[in-house]
């Protein structure tokens, strides 16, 4: 502000009208005094901590009885995992090339990267909620002291949750030595706490292109290393393993990108403007919604409608003249041209089967099934569509099954086209059993792609984990459940 | 010099173009409705000036200066009443409004009572806000910007969801507002409104 102009707050207005007059007089005027000053954080905080005490006593109890089923639910399910992992992995592993392996390592952790950092993106990473920034963080306090605890809260979350998930892997992998795995959590933590940091630095910087550009980059390099690694295996050329330490490397490049993206974090809170934590607010809330309720279904309907809101405008394209049917797979096909997220999501299924054919030989037949069942589910948003909304297919005329069958048409083959690209390094399927496998991965796509609206009015099931809508079982299975039984068919045929 | 500076403001979402490069100023004292069918800005328009979204070009100044939101002196002259605020759940309506008079630095309940009056929400000052009606929970959000400093009043259809008087009292306290030398940028579909209190009207969407 060039000039300090101040406008006084409430505590400067008038005295009101007469006892007799209960509304009293609009008190605004503007004095362009000096204004007080804003309250220090802390006696913000602890006055609104009372304040929501005080309607909600129990709040800190609550907390601490979620954090203790998290804990132990982590304690029970960790334990199983590390109890059986190793064994898997060597059952699994047995013939896979040890030094293809070591680079599709590389590249499934340059593309997870990739992958991370878009969904760190997507949510903020760091966030204030709503009602924070409708009624404290729209005031002058110091931004900076009212955003660092959570700040810390998601460095510490990032560093705790990459060092387990870091753990894992190495477990899983067969290796079991406790130094080996206090270093690889080390290593683990160091990089959760870089990309949070960086998140957060790049949230401070919302013009800058290299928060935007370093996800696609990332997984283009995955994809290239996976691509070499495949093209050479196809090409008969071999390769040597890595020679360096990956988790070495990884330690000495992500420790000083760790001190430095917390210390400009720290040093940048305050460029957080209102748009930067709130932007991710509402898919943390949907994210939240639909773990916390089993349902994907206020996950999906938010990210579709973030799709269409930057898509803004479209092309319309006059469809060819033909019979009713042929019009709606016409349809079908110009929703796909404004989906090139499908063409893209498909080829890296491909790429990814073909990795994982070399990497872990026995998981291939298997893989093939839920490879395609993903592809297809791909394609499926013309009949998710006619399968939701009761109004669509009345308006649309003809009878449902119909409907539906044109709808599966688009799935149907990129499930089968994607089978197709994969008989190199998929199932060794005898020809008889081919068509009932194939028949089986068509009607888990259709059983996914055709998820009735959740019903959340029926029978709930009792379960370990609480009530549960018995629907709500059913949408979740719907479509995995035909998905297992073939995939456990290719297992036993293979 | 205008209070409020806005130039060449353009907001895009893909290939449509909701705002092409807008300009208006306006001065302290004064209030501008901006007027328009349904999606043809107004709400976008707001939002970029207030800063909850972001410009694809153009610019916006407060005093001369870019409006920056991360700025606490910008924080503490703008007083924003767009429809995306948001309630704790476990304040009552008079904690959050003596809540944000806090935070703003005022220390005086006197000020907050007296708005809570005038907005007529005495009825309703110790109810949580899952109790309000839409109506109720619109005038607190509009009393939320009357209970600290302001130079700029950032207003989205304030007349939604209020009843006659209301209405009325809304009109009589944005008089009051020009009158102390507030500026105020509103959209609006009340045409009412918009003529007994404002002194430009920006259309949009023409």
């Amino acid at each position: 502000m060039t000039a300090p102009l101040r406008q006084r707050g409430p505590s400067d207005d008038p005295a009101p009208g007469s006892s007799a007059d209960p509304v009293p007089e609009p008190s605004a005027g503007t004095s362009f005094g000096p204004a007080a000053a804003p309250p220090p954080v802390r006696e913000l905080r602890r006055r609104l901590r009372a304040g929501r005490r005080r309607h909600h006593p129990e709040a800190l109890t609550e907390l601490l009885g979620d954090l203790y089923m998290l804990l132990l639910g982590a304690v029970i399910y960790g334990a199983m995992f590390l109890s059986g992992a190793p064994a898997q992995w060597r059952a699994l592993t047995g013939t896979g090339d040890p030094a293809a392996r070591s680079w599709l390592a590389l590249a499934a952790l340059l593309a997870g990267t990739g992958l991370l950092w878009q969904a760190l993106r997507a949510v903020g990473p760091l966030l204030a909620g709503p009602a924070t920034l409708s009624w404290v963080l729209s005031a002058p306090v110091d931004r900076r002291a009212w955003l660092r605890p959570r700040f810390a809260g998601l460095v510490a979350a990032a560093a705790a949750l990459a060092a387990v998930l870091a753990v894992c892997v190495t477990v899983a992998g067969g290796r079991t030595d406790g130094t080996e795995l206090v270093v690889t959590g080390i290593t683990g933590a160091v990089y959760g706490v870089a990309l949070a940091g960086l998140g957060v630095v790049a949230q401070t910087q919302p013009r800058r292109r290299w928060p935007r550009l370093s996800a696609p980059i990332l997984m283009g390099a995955g994809a290239v290393v996976a691509l070499v690694v495949v093209g050479a295996d196809l090409a008969r050329v071999p390769i040597s393993p890595i020679a360096l330490p990956l988790t070495a490397v990884l330690l000495g490049l992500g420790l000083p990108a760790a001190v430095a993206a917390v210390v400009i974090g720290l040093r940048r809170l305050h460029r957080l403007d209102r748009i930067a934590l709130s932007s991710g607010a509402g898919l943390a809330n949907a994210l939240l919604v639909s773990a916390m309720s089993l349902d994907p279904g206020q996950l999906v309907a938010l990210v579709e409608s973030r799709r269409n809101r930057r898509t803004g405008k479209i092309r319309g394209r006059r469809l060819r003249p033909a019979g009713r049917w042929w019009l709606l797979l016409q349809a079908d096909l110009v929703r796909l041209t404004r989906r090139p997220g499908a063409l893209l999501a498909f080829a890296a299924l491909l790429l990814a089967q073909y990795a994982l054919a070399l990497a872990l030989p026995s998981l291939a037949g298997p893989a093939q099934v839920v490879g395609a069942y993903l592809a297809g589910g791909r394609f499926t948003a013309g009949l998710s569509q006619i399968s939701r909304t009761p109004a669509l297919r009345r308006m649309l005329g003809g009878p449902d099954w119909l409907l539906r069958l044109v709808h599966l048409v688009l799935p149907a083959a990129a499930a089968g086209l994607f089978w197709l690209l994969t008989v190199p390094v998929g199932a060794a399927l005898s020809a008889e059993w081919t068509p009932a496998v194939l028949i089986g991965m068509v009607v888990a796509v259709y059983r996914s792609g055709s998820r009735p609206p959740m019903n959340y009015g029926g029978a709930y099931a009792v379960t370990p984990m609480g009530m549960i809508p018995v629907d709500l079982l059913r949408q979740i299975f719907r479509g995995w459940d035909v998905l297992i039984g073939v995939a456990l068919l290719v297992l036993l045929l293979g | 010099m205008a209070l409020l500076e806005v130039r060449a403001l353009t907001r895009r979402f893909g290939e449509r173009i909701v705002l092409d490069a807008i300009d208006f100023d306006i001065e302290a004292g004064r209030i501008a409705a901006l007027v328009g069918p349904n999606g043809s800005g107004k709400s976008t328009l707001l939002r970029c000036v207030a800063g909850a979204d972001r410009a694809d070009d153009g610019e916006v100044r407060l005093n001369g200066r870019i409006l920056d939101e991360t700025h606490p002196e910008v924080r503490e002259a703008v007083a924003v009443g767009l429809d995306d605020i948001d309630f704790f759940a476990d304040l009552s309506v008079a904690e959050h409004l003596e809540l944000i008079s806090f935070a703003h630095g005022g220390r005086d309940r006197d000020g907050v009572d007296r708005v809570i009056t005038e907005f007529g929400l005495q009825p309703a000052r110790d109810q949580l806000p899952a109790t309000l009606s839409s109506g109720q929970r619109r005038r607190l959000a509009l009393a939320s910007c009357f209970v600290r400093p302001r130079r700029l009043l950032v207003l989205d259809e304030p007349e939604q969801r209020l009843d006659t008087a209301g209405l009325s009292r809304l009109a009589t306290r944005l008089l009051a507002e020009k009158e102390a030398g507030v500026a105020v940028l509103m959209a609006s579909h009340d045409a009412d409104l918009v003529a007994a209190v404002a002194d430009e009207r920006i259309e949009l969407g023409e």
